[in-house]
């Protein structure tokens, strides 16, 4: 009879052993840098004790197993599953402290197969990124391999939520994975991305630019609008991917799951009829009325920093999680441009993708006029807005607070738009263009013809006649292009009603002839 | 480093918020501008003190154009 002179058991152990010690150790590297383990990052993301391992084993391309190559195994990547307040996510973290995280050809195929996984099973896909990038000795199979995980990226696109969390470098190529997902969350300080980091920049063209200004959670959060939102460090953004998640179905076949808020849902808020100033011109903070419409502290907003002048965001009603957008007077008077354009699309279109009715609150003075804009491409970007409302099939309701004016009227989600419920409030000033512009083309000679002192009084004048006529709620609902005009106190019931009758609609499916897919302007 | 807050877009200035040697930050209304018949809050991107203050009351100013620095 042959004996095993090796005890498998043992060997089995001695692994285990290893890796537990491995990762002591990359706690240890990580945490010099102010930065959490792959592992440790996981142990807050995921329910305890929920995490199932995957592939831990995996060596790099041109390594064979060696039991005592501990630090090799996995090549620098975790994935499994595991699961967020009991539902079921499938996540990948990249494990810096192994070869700066670079991404080698069985690094990039283990995370290849946690999007596969994750398609499969139906569920999120949570991405922790932290790689210095592709592993130059691997060339070509390093550079294959991550087209292969842009491939599933996108083929998972609109059909599971991805999540991806910048907790370190993200750079050259790399940069696309994250950018294919639906929400990009950064650390601020530690983490940055960037296509060429600034030692490439420097030597191609000169310029001097350090990591942050190049690629930082700020610039990325507030300017480019690459992230949607930035954490203090590891743990807040590992937390605030958990409080996303609560919104969101686990795949577009499902509905968004409902909670109990205890916020009445008939509740009526005096404080809204006082919110909106009486003085057209003055500027109030939009996210106000949301807050106070919505469930308590249920307002969870998308993209807080960039084009603030439009707001997005996620909340509930009555505990039914609805998206939210909404033009913000407090910037740029509300000016739709064009990131704000980008922004409001984009969401629109996610929400679209999974379920998620749409609560548009509308007082814009119209698209933003000016070279900069025009010569930036507004007239497409602005496109998008009108394309991702007109190709939404989820509930659309709109409420105009204010200033909806000539085609920034039109794209907020207006009746043609496919808008199921439009109301507006008493305040409300829906017409081509404001007041003082209309008058201004209207009576151009009567205007001229008067002596310029007199010119004051007389536009004021004819722009309250042209107020009293044109911009208020009544010549829209006259048409039914507005449903009925509401009180802004009584926001909340009418909604919340509203919204249980559109929900009982099955999926509304267009009429149209088969057509592989629209070309929206992106 | 300081940071030079610039116009986002064309119009008049309104009303003039701050001084030199105030501190602001990201929520601070630094001036108030008059554009498409709405009244627009300008506000800087960081925090910092203001430094200089670049335009007055009742000027045009341009996208782009250097309203305030800050340090």
């Amino acid at each position: 009879m042959n004996e095993r002179n090796i005890d498998p058991y043992r060997k089995l152990e001695r692994i285990r052993g290893r890796l537990k010690e491995k990762w002591i150790r990359a706690s240890e590297r990580q945490r010099a840098k102010g930065k959490l383990s792959a592992m440790e990052r996981l142990e807050i993301l995921l329910d305890p004790g929920s995490f199932v391992p995957l592939q831990s084993l995996v060596m790099p391309m041109y390594a064979e197993f060696d039991e005592k190559q501990a630090d090799a195994m996995g090549d620098g990547i975790v994935i499994g599953y595991g699961t967020i307040e009991g539902r079921p996510v499938v996540v990948f973290a990249e494990d810096f402290s192994y070869k700066g995280g670079s991404m080698g050809k069985s690094h990039l195929e283990k995370m290849e197969w946690a999007i596969k996984l994750a398609i499969e099973f139906g569920v999120p896909l949570i991405g922790l990124y932290d790689s210095g990038g592709a592993r130059i000795q691997e060339g070509v199979h390093s550079l294959t391999a991550l087209g292969g995980v842009f491939f599933q990226n996108v083929m998972a696109s609109g059909w599971i939520p991805q999540i991806a969390v910048i907790m370190g470098p993200c750079a050259g190529g790399a940069v696309y994975s994250p950018a294919l997902t639906d929400f990009v969350f950064m650390v601020d300080k530690t983490s940055y991305m960037f296509i060429t980091g600034p030692k490439v920049v420097k030597a191609v063209t000169g310029e001097d630019v350090d990591s942050e200004q190049l690629g930082g959670a700020s610039v990325q959060t507030r300017k480019s609008g690459v992230a949607t939102l930035m954490a203090k460090d590891d743990k807040e953004a590992l937390l605030a991917v958990r409080k996303l998640l609560s919104y969101l179905p686990s795949n577009a076949g499902e509905d968004p799951p409902r909670v109990n808020t205890g916020d009445p849902w008939d509740r009526i808020d005096e404080e809204l009829n006082r919110i909106i100033p009486a003085d057209q011109r003055k500027p109030y903070d939009v996210k106000v009325i949301i807050k106070r419409v919505f469930d308590k502290d249920s307002f969870y907003e998308i993209q807080p920093f960039f084009a603030q002048n439009a707001v997005v965001g996620f909340a509930r009603l009555s505990g039914y999680v609805v998206g939210i957008v909404a033009n913000q007077p407090k910037f740029l008077g509300g000016v739709l441009d064009i990131d704000s354009s980008d922004k409001i699309a984009r969401f629109v279109r996610f929400c679209d993708a999974f379920n998620i009715p749409l609560i548009t609150f509308v007082d814009t003075p119209g698209y933003m006029p000016g070279t900069a804009q025009e010569h930036g491409g507004i007239i497409r970007h602005g496109a998008k807005v009108i394309y991702a409302y007109s190709e939404a099939t989820v509930p659309k309701i709109t409420v105009i607070v204010r200033k909806a004016y000539g085609g920034a009227y039109i794209a907020m989600c207006s009746r043609k738009l496919g808008a199921d419920v439009v109301y507006a409030y008493p305040t409300a000033e829906i017409a081509v263009m404001g007041p003082e512009g209309a008058i201004e083309i209207i009576y151009k000679k009567e205007i001229e013809a008067t002596p310029p002192e007199e010119r004051e009084e007389l536009i004021r004048k004819l722009a309250n006649e042209y107020r009293e006529k044109w911009s208020n709620p009544y010549v829209a609902t006259a048409s039914a292009y507005v449903d009925e005009v509401i009180e802004p106190k009584e926001t909340r019931p009418m909604l919340y009603r509203t919204l249980c009758t559109l929900l009982k609609r099955k999926k509304r499916f267009s009429k149209m002839p088969t057509k592989r897919h629209g070309n929206m302007p992106v | 480093m300081g940071e030079e807050v610039t116009s986002p877009l064309s119009g008049k200035v309104l009303r003039i918020n701050v001084k030199p040697g105030d501190a602001v930050d990201d929520s601070t209304s630094l001036l108030v501008l008059e554009s498409m018949k709405m009244e627009i809050d300008i506000y800087p991107s960081s925090s910092g003190k203001v430094k200089e203050i670049l335009v007055k009351e009742g000027d045009n100013v341009e996208v782009g154009q250097v309203l305030a620095v800050l340090e």
